[in-house]
């Protein structure tokens, strides 16, 4: 028997109570991953798993400011909700240090949609 | 703590910006709020040209055209109180409106559970619930006409394809997307997999057929293997298949590969490369809705049409119709590339003004040069001047004015762009790109660029502007498909609007904005020269020589007018002629 109209329901609601609040989502379609985002995507996620960090590294779509791919979003409590543009490898470490663990913006590269 | 996100708006405040910087920061330390208010400097901050913006947060207040003079205030009222600053406000409007892109950048697009979690699935849902007459009227109340270039209402296509008998019928997704600059079906297709795949699913339903679809292009192997995973999630999940969601419904999907070819993207030849037969047109009718894959009735819809479709269910027809003006509902998704600030993709209800997507969305021209015109519509559109840049996006609006709304490709113009060497572009890529079947395309097409290319080079000769209206009015009347129809109107309506610079072409044997290579020559002058040198380093034929003493110069014969030493001269040395 395939999934019916309640099981969408019910998936709906329990991704409502799972979702974490420290995330950071990285642009990965083809403009993200022709900029480099294959390699900030890598660098967030070991980082955070070698730190032991409680932040969950996601991949999403593209949203549309393809001009400052490779793009990150990143929601942690206690800092501001940002998007980052032209993230290297170095900024994706920045975005550890400062954003996530001291909860501090990094500077110039952040992109207001 | 509080953050204030700083950035100069008009690119060339510098100085400005360095004091402020200096002042604010020593004046939150005078009042010993360094360590809780956290300055930084942000590399777009979605305002232009408004001088040194700031924006506080948590309040999100935003203030424009600030000098040192207003820290106190800032700091007094906003810092310190949470008050806002009225008269240094900015009111900022989010100008764009996501219905396509709703979930692109939001969900993992290879997450079944992402999708459903922004109701995902509801709209086929409640599609099932209503059976395919309420789907069609549904569609008819949202108003929605087809994204893929002609805008033939959807519940049309749906509602004729369903009232032709057979047991057999098929729906295509139509991913083709062959236009220079645009890729707004390639990001919903990698973002968003499974709102195209509802989209096909519901349209199938309504029109009754149980098989749908997916032609993509081969270059767009992240497309493919996107719809590829979200197709076999859905059968793992028996949301594919047969008896969908518990209904009678059923409905299985394929995916075929294009070659690339531009052509391709016309339905009847769409038809045939998934047939397996090689990608040429045929005459209309039989539409396909009659005769179409197989020889069975059949709808195609274009990718961006098909995202919207699952919204409109959910949220019902008559809300979505509410969007956007008479004639031209919901939102539109444009690719905003060429010399625009920001490119990428923008949504924007229909009905926008151009001038606030190029300008508010986009940032306006980068370098501020002067704007000179959009193209729209790709190689069937045209190009809009300056002028009309008020006009609202609409179907018949964009026609009015000698383009389309097309596909969503919107590449800006500026003052270097030259409109001889933007329709031979367009030209170009239409005679690369023609199956040669008929005669008034492969023939016409030739014969139009052969003429171009004499213009820019020099060569141009009296009537030749009338030679090319002619030829553009017999490929008009009959050409056999869209493309050989349509190829000529980029020349057409650069004719249309900047018939003095090709003049200047034919006439004065002049590229008024030293884009044609064989029309301009470079020197430099001694006077302005400072002997930096910029101008030999970057110049790729080695042309330009010179010393401190003797100043620089550029040896004609070497040089091949690319330009560039124009372009780097700080000191408008270089003279262009
Ligand atoms: C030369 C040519 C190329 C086309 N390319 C595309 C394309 O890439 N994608 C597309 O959706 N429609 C394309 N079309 C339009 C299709 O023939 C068809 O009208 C469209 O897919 C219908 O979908 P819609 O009603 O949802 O817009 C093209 C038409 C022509 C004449
Ligand atoms: S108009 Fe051009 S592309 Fe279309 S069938 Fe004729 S030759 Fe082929
Ligand atoms: S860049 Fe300009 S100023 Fe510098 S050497 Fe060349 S012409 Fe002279």
């Amino acid at each position: 028997m395939g999934i019916m109209k309640q099981d969408l329901d019910r998936i709906k609601e329990e991704s409502g109570k799972n979702v974490s609040k420290n995330w950071i989502r990285v642009g990965y379609s083809t403009c993200g991953v022709a900029a480099g985002a294959d390699v900030v995507y890598q660098v967030l996620s070991e980082d955070a798993k070698a730190r032991g960090l409680a932040v969950e590294v996601k991949k999403c779509g593209c949203v549309g400011m393809c001009s400052a791919e490779p793009l990150v979003e990143v929601n942690v409590e206690g800092a501001p909700h940002v998007f980052y543009g032209k993230v290297t490898r170095e900024v994706a470490h920045k975005i550890m240090d400062e954003h996530v663990c001291q909860k501090k913006l990094v500077e110039n590269h952040i992109f207001e949609l | 703590m509080k953050q204030i996100l700083i950035q100069d708006t008009n690119g060339n405040l510098r100085k400005e910006l360095r004091d402020f910087l200096v002042s604010l920061t020593s004046q939150l330390r005078d009042r010993s709020l360094a360590d809780t208010v956290q300055v930084v400097t942000v590399a777009d901050i979605g305002i232009y040209q408004k001088g040194i913006v700031a924006k506080v947060l948590p309040e999100g207040f935003v203030y424009g055209n600030l000098e040192v003079k207003h820290i106190p205030e800032i700091i007094e009222k906003t810092i310190q109180k949470g008050e806002k600053v009225a008269a240094l406000a900015l009111d900022r409007k989010n100008k764009q409106m996501r219905i396509v892109l709703r979930n692109c950048g939001r969900i993992n697009p290879e997450c079944f559970e992402d999708y459903v979690a922004c109701d995902g699935y509801q709209g086929l849902a409640k599609a099932l619930e209503m059976g395919p007459e309420k789907v069609i009227e549904e569609m008819k109340k949202s108003g929605l006409r087809g994204r893929g270039g002609a805008g033939f209402p959807t519940w049309m296509k749906w509602n004729i394809t369903r009232g032709v008998s057979g047991a057999v019928k098929y729906i295509i997704c139509n991913g083709d997307e062959g236009d220079p600059g645009a890729y707004m079906d390639r990001s919903v297709l990698e973002g968003d997999p499974h709102s195209v795949i509802e989209g096909l699913m519901i349209g199938g339903l309504a029109i009754g057929a149980s098989n749908g679809v997916f032609y993509i292009r081969a270059e767009y192997p992240l497309a493919i293997e996107r719809i590829q995973k979200a197709i076999n999630e859905c059968y793992a999940r028996g949301l594919l298949g047969k008896n969908i969601l518990g209904s009678n419904f059923n409905f299985d999907v394929e995916i075929r590969l294009g070659a690339g070819a531009f052509v391709c993207g016309e339905e009847t030849a769409l038809i045939a490369s998934v047939e397996g037969l090689r990608g040429y047109p045929r005459p209309r009718p039989p539409f396909p809705s009659v005769k179409g894959l197989w020889e069975k009735p059949t709808a195609i819809n274009n990718v961006e049409t098909l995202a919207n479709v699952p919204y409109i269910l959910f949220h019902g027809g008559e809300s979505f119709g509410k969007i956007g003006v008479e004639g031209s509902t919901g939102t539109k998704v444009f690719a905003l590339t060429g010399k625009v600030r920001n490119s990428g993709l923008v949504e924007v209800p229909m009905g926008i003004t151009l001038r606030e997507v190029v300008f508010d969305i986009g940032g306006g021209v980068f370098n501020n040069r002067a704007i000179k015109a959009i193209q729209t519509g790709g190689p069937s559109g045209g190009v809009i001047p300056e002028q009309f840049f008020d006009t609202g996006i609409g179907y018949e609006s964009l026609q009015k004015l000698g383009s389309i709304m097309g596909s969503g490709g919107m590449i800006v113009l500026d003052e270097n762009d030259c409109m001889v060497d933007i329709s031979k572009f367009y030209l170009g890529f239409c005679v690369d790109e023609s199956c040669g079947k008929c005669a008034p395309c492969r023939i016409g097409g030739t014969q139009m660029l052969a003429i171009l290319k004499r213009i820019s080079d020099g060569k141009g000769e009296d009537d030749d502007l009338k030679k090319l209206n002619e030829i553009a009015s017999a490929m008009q009347k009959a050409s056999l498909c869209g493309l050989g129809q349509t190829a000529p109107n980029p020349v057409l309506s650069t004719l249309k609007y900047f018939d003095a610079e090709y003049k200047a072409h034919v006439v004065d044997k002049k590229c008024p904005s030293g884009k044609c290579a064989s029309l301009v020559t470079y020197s430099i002058t001694k006077d302005k020269c400072t002997s930096c040198g910029m101008c030999a380093r970057v110049c790729p034929a080695e042309a330009i020589t010179g010393s401190r003493a003797d100043k620089y110069t550029i040896d004609p014969a070497k040089c091949i007018s690319c330009g560039q030493c124009f372009d780097v001269c700080k000191f408008a040395a270089v003279l262009r002629q």
